[in-house]
């Protein structure tokens, strides 16, 4: 969707510096852009050239009675028309190809900072502001490459170029016609200022439109539910409404602004014949000259009008480029430090948390002070109400984040010092909810290691007892994952997550169970897989039910940011009443 | 061939919605047009004007009969730019009007399509129709009255051209069709390409998606590198469809300013001539090339029109064919008035086919005593969901008959029936709008105390009131500011404000862990007291509090009783409920 922008936080005050800072992205694009505009310009000049053969087709040919002539003058003309002809299309294409390279370049610099960008910048920001920057921001500059440079070129050498043109026929009668284009300059401004403010309306507007729509699409089975149709689509008729006024104020703007271009341009023409027409009575002007700059004036009020349009198109541009280059200036927290090692192989697995600290916001304290040490192989479960912090401890072991305060290790060394791509081969994550990539299910299963062949998949499914499952699929290990929407339950999900897990091979592994049910036979699959994926390997589960807690080696509760028991399952049920409770409350949901 | 067909019967319906909508805002319509052939006379007017000047010239005449001619000029002028501004402003407002208005018919139209067009219609499909169809259609109504006024400029044109001076005009004339024909063909080739363009920019915003949405997985094995190839292989397809439309910008647009001054060059050297002979004067021949200068821009957007018209009429008669859709339940002609009870439900014999003929329910009977509860325990697909939503009439029943104390509820007004029988969905949809306002929608006229106690019913009052803004807390997007157990309690206190006959209850808690179902226990027990409730539920711990359960398999109610009974006396439903239980490892 388009508008979901964040509104224009960024003022675009200093043009010069964005334009120079987004020509540095591109330093080899500089020939190219300089050919275009050369090419452009040859196209402009030709042209201009045009009304001078005309005159000289009317004074020395016409006046003086000389067919010849004329017929001479309208071959080079045509002659003339076909340079113009490829050097135009050549100019179109030549600026395109800038334009557009620019482009490619530009969204892969832009994705790769966004990639390198830490969980803690993801967690602060909005996902569809993230999203937008990519599409939203940098399609309103594809606007501007695309069709938008071509027209500002043109479009200003064609002005520069009638204006030299009109002086160079006639000085007087040019500076007549300017005197109108000042007028007209003046009304664009206002125009501008205008058509602007309304449309921000309309964007505005166009915005709850979709909200609203969208909500009364997605909510319908409710509405109809507690018969709401009524109270709906009057909501939306006001919503509906606020729209069409906001487009009839841009209406009216444009209902004015140009009659009035139109009316000045036959004042310029009309000022133009008058002094031209005195000028050839009183002989100091042939009636070739006046034709021509007739011709010329034709030529000059369209490219203005067309250059304050593109001039909205630059803007929004410009706007889009400031927001791309705030998210390029974003740090990076969580970056692999300098001198950064491998961690010595094979990879034991112990994992420890050293009176770790960590907060999201100033102020409030996620985890206070937490020690926690797992072996090699071991199996940790961590249990404790929303909020406690428990997920906070798998996401520092993953190194989404760095502790405030204390130290995470594996194998006893600080996860800051070892490089991000050893540390990736050490630790998997398996999300609450089995995450799929568009792609096939071989590429989703295969994708810490997309050179994988289908032999070790199968071996991983075998291994999973759940390649039979993949069998029983029409398209096997082809099957696209997201066509259709969900085609895969959350079970199934599941079962892929893990397969991804075990083909990665880490030595520690961290898992946030899912809350959800799954179907029964799912279930069983998917218990199955997870005991043959955490065999012999170190694992932390993040567990929401009463069984992950009981197969655990220890169990650790977590309250409030600290650990507040610590034993077996068995152990915990005798000791913390806390606990207890917690068991409780699973046995009555489970039985 | 078909295709082919297919695509005409398309234009026809969109053309004549199209006609019919310029019809119904003819006032406006009419206004527009006048004013684009005010515009249209004096454009015409003008080269002919500025030919009379240099007549005059040429002829040695005074600048004292130069000035009348010139001042007419400036009239005609001013009278030019009071037609531009009508057809303009009376153009947006018929496209606008009509564009707002259509979308208004087109939501409520879509707020009273019935659950089983909602279930094979996406929400995207429905947007479109809404957003850029419209769009579509809009930009074509707003065209249609200069068209139509350029249409009649270009006849008129070559007329006064030919009446001048018939070679010469005729020649000229030719560029009508030349500009015409390449201004078509060009939007044509670039309306492919922007869809195609369009496509790809959406694909790759996927990828964006996808990335951003599974950043965990994407950073827990460091496959940034894959995810980065994926993008710069979707930014190339970018380029290369762009540059498909550049190709096409390259080839035309150069066109439509060689083609006119082509134009001039033919009447340089063919009405040079004819000046030279005589047969024309030097005056008529700058007219020419006024009048070849003022037809670029209109010759231009008629192409434009022309080449579009066929989207927007295909846009149209997709609009068209949603407005035509009729809903599938409707209203009965003579309601009943629903008996006083409470909330007595019985299926008479009951079997349910969805349209593709799929039978999901054979011949069920079933009776829920009024005040009772009924869990409904079966696998997925044995219709379990079905029996629920035929209660509402979110479908309704292919034979057999389902009465609420002792009505058919096909003869009850919808709203009737529907403010007795609440339906808390599995999926609790929240509004973006306060949680009162949330809760509110069970009952618009509800006061303020009702609200109140109806979360407090739904145990809910605590929570809210721990909200820095309480009852007036904005609920994000869908309910992204509450927990899934608090959703899940405004979403029944949303359902029990009416205090509703009957409760159904679908399958409400399948997605929330046990911690959080504790929490909502409690609130079902308060809020089945006494009333008919039907709940989809997979927890034992759910089930022992209803007073029967159905037990249901393919379609067809195999048991029904206490809880407790069937688990003794019915070896599957122990069995189905245990796989779902615990399943042991």
């Amino acid at each position: 969707m388009k508008y979901m922008g964040s509104a224009g936080d960024y003022r675009v005050d200093r043009p010069g510096r964005l334009v120079t800072r987004a020509a540095r992205l591109a330093p080899d694009l500089k020939w190219q852009f300089i050919g275009a505009i050369a090419v452009a310009s040859v196209a402009t000049l030709v042209r201009l050239v045009g009304p001078l053969i005309i005159r000289g087709g009317i004074d020395d040919g016409i006046t003086e009675g000389d067919k010849r002539t004329i017929i001479v003058a309208a071959a080079i003309y045509v002659g003339l028309l076909v340079v113009q002809y490829f050097a135009s299309a050549a100019a179109q294409w030549s600026v395109a190809i800038v334009g557009e390279r620019y482009l490619v370049r530009l969204r892969s610099v832009v994705f790769g900072r966004l990639l390198r960008l830490d969980m803690g910048f993801y967690s602060r920001s909005k996902s569809g502001v993230l999203v937008s920057r990519m599409t939203s921001d940098i399609e309103s500059l594809q606007e501007f490459a695309s069709d938008g440079a071509v027209l500002a070129l043109t479009n200003l050498l064609t002005v520069v170029g009638v204006a030299f043109a009109l002086v160079l026929v006639d000085w007087q009668m040019a500076f007549t016609v300017f005197a109108v284009v000042f007028v007209l300059a003046g009304v664009t401004v206002l125009f501008q200022r205008q058509a602007r403010r309304a449309y921000d309306q309309v964007r505005e507007q166009i915005g709850s439109v979709l909200a609203t729509l969208q909500e009364g699409i997605t909510g319908v089975r409710v509405v109809q539910a507690f018969t709401q149709e009524d109270a709906q689509a009057s909501t939306f008729g006001r919503v509906n409404e606020r729209y069409f006024e906001a487009n009839m104020a841009a209406a009216r703007a444009i209902s004015w602004y140009f009659p009035v271009v139109a009316f000045l341009r036959i004042i310029a023409l009309a000022a133009a014949l008058g002094i031209g027409a005195s000028r050839v009575l009183n002989g100091t002007m042939t009636i070739g000259t006046l034709v021509a700059f007739l011709l010329y004036l034709d030529w000059f009020f369209q490219p203005i009008i067309n250059l304050s349009n593109v001039y909205n198109l630059l803007q929004s541009a410009l706007a889009a480029i400031a927001k791309l280059f705030e998210l390029m200036d974003e740090k990076v927290v969580v970056d692999d430090k300098q001198g950064a090692f491998d961690l010595s192989e094979p990879v034991s697995g112990s994992v420890a948390l050293e009176t770790v600290s960590f907060s999201y916001e100033p102020n409030t304290m996620v985890l206070d002070a937490v020690s926690v040490i797992v072996g090699a192989g071991e199996r940790v479960a961590i249990v404790g109400e929303t909020g406690s912090g428990k997920s906070t401890i798998a996401k520092l072991i993953m190194r989404f984040y760095d502790p405030e305060s204390g130290v995470v290790a594996i194998d006893g060394n600080d996860l800051r010092d070892i490089t991000e791509r050893s540390r990736t081969g050490a630790l998997a994550l398996i999300p609450q909810d089995g995450f799929l990539f568009a792609g096939t299910l071989r590429d989703n299963i295969a994708y810490a290691d997309p050179g994988a062949p289908d032999e070790a998949v199968w071996n991983v499914l075998r291994a999973m007892g759940i390649d039979h499952w993949v069998r029983s699929l029409p398209e096997g290990l082809d099957t696209e994952v997201r066509e259709r929407g969900g085609r895969f339950s959350a079970g199934e999900r599941q079962l892929v997550a893990l397969a991804r897990a075990f083909l990665s091979d880490p030595s520690i592994i961290v898992l946030d169970e899912a809350t959800s049910n799954l179907d029964p036979e799912t279930e069983i699959q998917v218990e199955g897989a997870l005991r043959v994926l955490l065999a012999g390997r170190t694992s932390v589960v993040i567990a929401h039910r009463l069984r992950s807690a009981e197969r655990a080696d220890r169990v650790i509760m977590v309250d409030g940011g600290r650990i507040i028991a610590e034993g077996t399952h068995s152990e915990l049920v005798e000791s913390s009443p806390r606990y207890k409770e917690l068991v409780e409350v699973w046995q009555r949901g489970a039985k | 061939m078909v295709e082919d067909q297919s695509r005409l019967a398309d234009l026809r319906v969109g053309i004549s919605l199209l006609w019919r909508v310029a019809l119904r805002y003819r006032g406006v319509a009419a206004m527009s047009i006048v004013g684009a052939l005010i515009w249209m006379a004096m454009v015409i007017l003008v080269p002919y004007l500025v030919g009379s000047v240099i007549d005059l010239v040429v002829g040695r005449a005074e600048m004292s009969d130069i000035w009348p001619v010139l001042g007419l000029m400036v009239i005609a002028g001013a009278i030019q730019a009071v037609g531009i501004s009508l057809r303009r402003y009376y153009g947006f407002k018929m496209s606008y009007r009509a564009e707002a208005d259509l979308r208004n018919n087109i939501f409520t139209h879509i707020q009273r399509l019935a659950f089983s067009f909602h279930d094979v219609t996406s929400t995207g499909e429905l947007m479109a129709r809404a957003s850029s169809d419209l769009s579509q259609l809009r930009l074509i109504l707003a065209m249609a009255p200069i068209t139509s006024a350029n249409l009649v400029m270009f006849v008129v044109v070559a007329i006064v051209l030919i009446i001048i001076d018939p070679v010469l005009g005729l020649t000229a004339s030719l560029m009508v069709p030349a500009l015409l024909f390449t201004s078509a063909r060009f939007a044509s080739k670039v309306v492919g390409f922007s869809f195609d363009l369009q496509q790809r920019l959406s694909e790759l915003s996927h990828v964006v998606e996808e990335t951003v949405s599974g950043i965990e997985v994407v950073k827990s094995y460091g496959q940034e590198a894959q995810q980065q190839a994926r993008l710069d292989d979707k930014a190339e397809t970018i380029y290369d469809a762009a540059m498909g439309m550049a190709k096409q910008r390259a080839i035309y647009r150069p066109f439509f300013e060689i083609i006119p001054a082509l134009g001039t060059v033919a009447v340089l050297a063919l009405g040079g001539v004819r000046v030279v002979d005589g047969a024309i004067t030097f005056g008529e021949f700058v007219s020419f090339t006024q009048y070849l200068a003022v037809m670029v821009l209109p010759l231009l957007i008629t192409g434009w029109f022309f080449a579009n018209l066929p989207r927007s009429a295909a846009a149209a008669s997709r609009i068209d064919a949603l407005l035509e859709t009729a809903p599938d339940i409707r209203e009965p002609e003579h309601p009943v008035r629903l008996k006083p009870g409470h909330g007595e439900v019985v299926f008479d014999d009951v079997s349910f086919a969805y349209p593709d003929g799929t039978t999901v329910l054979h011949n069920v009977d079933l009776r829920i005593p009024g005040g009772s509860s009924v869990g409904l325990v079966g696998a997925t697909g044995s219709g379990k969901s079905t029996i629920a939503h035929l209660i509402p009439r979110f479908y309704d029943v292919t034979s057999g008959s389902i009465t609420l104390d002792g009505v058919d509820v096909r003869d009850l007004a919808l709203d009737d029936l529907r403010s007795e029988v609440s339906v808390v969905f599995q999926e609790s949809y929240l509004f973006s709008a306060s949680i009162e306002e949330n809760i509110r929608v069970g009952d618009p006229m509800a006061s303020d105390k009702r609200i109140r106690s109806a979360a407090r019913l739904a145990k809910a009052h605590e929570f809210i009131c721990g909200f820095d803004d309480g009852y007036a807390t904005v609920v994000g997007e869908r309910g992204s500011t509450l927990s899934g157990g608090q959703r899940q309690r405004v979403s029944l206190a949303r359902g029990v404000v009416r205090d509703p006959r009957v409760l159904i209850l679908d399958d409400a808690t399948s997605s929330v862990d046990a911690i959080v179902e504790a929490e909502i226990q409690e609130a079902l027990r308060q809020v089945m007291a006494g009333r008919t409730t039907v709940i989809i539920a997979h927890r034992t711990s759910t089930l022992a509090l209803v007073d029967n359960v159905a037990f249901i398999e393919d379609g067809h109610v195999v048991a029904f009783g206490p809880h407790h009974e069937l688990l003794e006396e019915v070896p599957r439903y122990a069995a189905v409920l245990a796989t779902g239980a615990e399943v042991d490892a």
